[in-house]
């Protein structure tokens, strides 16, 4: 009602917008999840041949997180190309929002969809390789890809919305994001396999990974203006 | 002070600085003992220059991050240069740390490489970030978003570089190497020899940086007239 008056949504509401938009394309098209979920577990199955059988825990929790590293590039890749193929990224910047709220939306949704290809993949991922700790463990496993995906969208959306700009696309993106991610990477894979098998201290990688999600998600959000604007 | 008379500084300092450096290094300070095996260790030498190339690789990815921020903040065309020059120079330096690293390092350690080493890890990824940096340069067509999207660049890659190296020194915490003995302190006058010979890297890399930014500038007055004409 109050749209009606030409006031405009808050800022939240503005970004699940966005969010929406994004999630109602790929229902339609099922492009992107079906090619992350696949790469997803194809790299798993790649690893486990490589590994030659059972893999330890700190094994393990490494090959379950690169394949979601590789499958988050593929998705965060897609995430500005469709918007200037279809030349939806007019659209976009020409709407009556600040410019954070694109940055916001595209992180959520990239999040999303990481975390969704991940939810999925870890119940198989429980049978292929006998590890029931999965399902005794399931909300600590949760947090801990929730906040290992939420650096890898805050830094992609950004390199993503830079790396559909130049010339080589989808070849630059995965130069320029694995060395920034290197110390997520790390801390979850080391958080990932004290979840499986504890032993010693995962709170200062916890806190690692904390610090960093704050960093760049902060950061991100100061300079997208700068990226987008024409 | 005009450019030139700062030129004959900078080169005097630059040509003699090197020579006594190299006098410093060989001659000055005392060849070191190793402690793995108490014999003379010639190749502590290396020592100096691979801390200062490494230093001066670190400060001119500083400086790259500054004059992103300085850019982003009023659209110089000089900043951008400078941050481009300075990456350039920077990886010049950290791939002589990265060359100089493991050959140090095999002589103490007894291996080239050690992954739980977070300097020589954290020199890897900066080299890895700026070449990054560079190639994202060298694949945007128009000049003021290059301009842009290397700022943009250059401030993450430099926010993420202490993140990088606490992350190894934990992970080295958690995975003890093997075999990673720490040097002991320096004697007074190995310490002399040091800072001079980090003294003399500063200095080439600030004339470094002026040469390559004249170069750039008359790059640009160059394209500037070919358009006029």
């Amino acid at each position: 009602m109050e749209v009606g008056k030409g006031k405009r949504a808050g800022f939240l509401r503005q970004v699940f917008y966005i969010v929406a938009k994004d999630f109602r394309a790929e229902l339609r098209t099922k492009e992107l999840f079906n090619s992350m979920f696949l790469f997803a577990m194809l790299a798993l199955v790649i690893f486990n041949f490589s590994f030659a059988g059972k893999m330890p825990v700190r094994v393990l929790s490494g090959a379950m997180w690169v394949s979601f590293l590789f499958a988050s590039v593929l998705g965060l890749n897609r995430s500005f190309v469709k918007e200037h193929e279809k030349g939806c990224i007019e659209g976009l910047l020409i709407a009556p929002c600040e410019r954070s709220v694109i940055y916001f939306g595209k992180f959520l949704g990239n999040l999303l969809f990481i975390f969704l290809v991940e939810l999925i993949a870890l119940p198989l991922i429980s049978i292929f390789f006998s590890r029931s700790e999965i399902f005794s463990k399931p909300f600590e496993l949760a947090g801990i890809l929730v906040l290992g995906s939420f650096a890898i969208s805050a830094i992609g959306t950004i390199l993503s919305a830079i790396t559909v700009n130049t010339r080589t696309r989808e070849l630059l993106l995965p130069i320029l994001l694995f060395p920034l991610i290197l110390p997520v990477l790390i801390a979850s894979v080391e958080v990932t396999a004290y979840i499986f098998q504890p032993k010693g201290s995962i709170i200062q990688w916890l806190r690692l990974i904390g610090i960093y999600d704050i960093i760049f998600i902060i950061v991100p959000y100061l300079l997208f203006d700068y990226v987008v604007e024409e | 002070m005009n450019k030139k008379a700062l030129d004959i500084i900078l080169y005097g300092l630059l040509l003699i600085g090197m020579f006594v450096s190299l006098y410093l290094i060989f001659q000055y300070a005392p060849p070191a003992i190793n402690p793995t095996n108490n014999q003379t260790w010639y190749e502590q030498k290396i020592f100096y220059v691979h801390v200062s190339s490494a230093w001066t690789g670190f400060l001119a990815f500083f400086v790259v991050a500054v004059a992103s921020i300085i850019f982003l903040r009023n659209e110089s065309r000089i900043a951008d240069l400078v941050a481009q020059t300075s990456a350039e120079i920077g990886i010049v330096f950290t791939t002589l740390t990265l060359i100089s690293g493991p050959l140090w390092a095999k002589s103490f350690w007894g291996r080239y490489w050690d992954w739980s080493e977070p300097r020589l890890v954290t020199a890897l990824i900066l080299w890895f970030l700026y070449i990054g940096y560079l190639i994202l340069r060298s694949s945007v067509g128009e000049d003021f978003r290059r301009a842009r999207f290397a700022a943009v660049f250059g401030i993450i890659a430099f926010l993420d570089v202490p993140i990088v190296f606490l992350s190894v020194r934990w992970y080295r915490a958690s995975h003890p190497p093997l075999l990673v003995f720490e040097p002991g302190g320096l004697d007074p006058s190995m310490k002399v020899a040091f800072f001079f010979t980090l003294f003399i890297f500063t200095v080439f890399y600030v004339v470094l940086l002026r040469n390559a930014l004249r170069i750039k500038l008359l790059q640009d007055e160059l394209n500037r007239l070919k358009e006029v004409i």
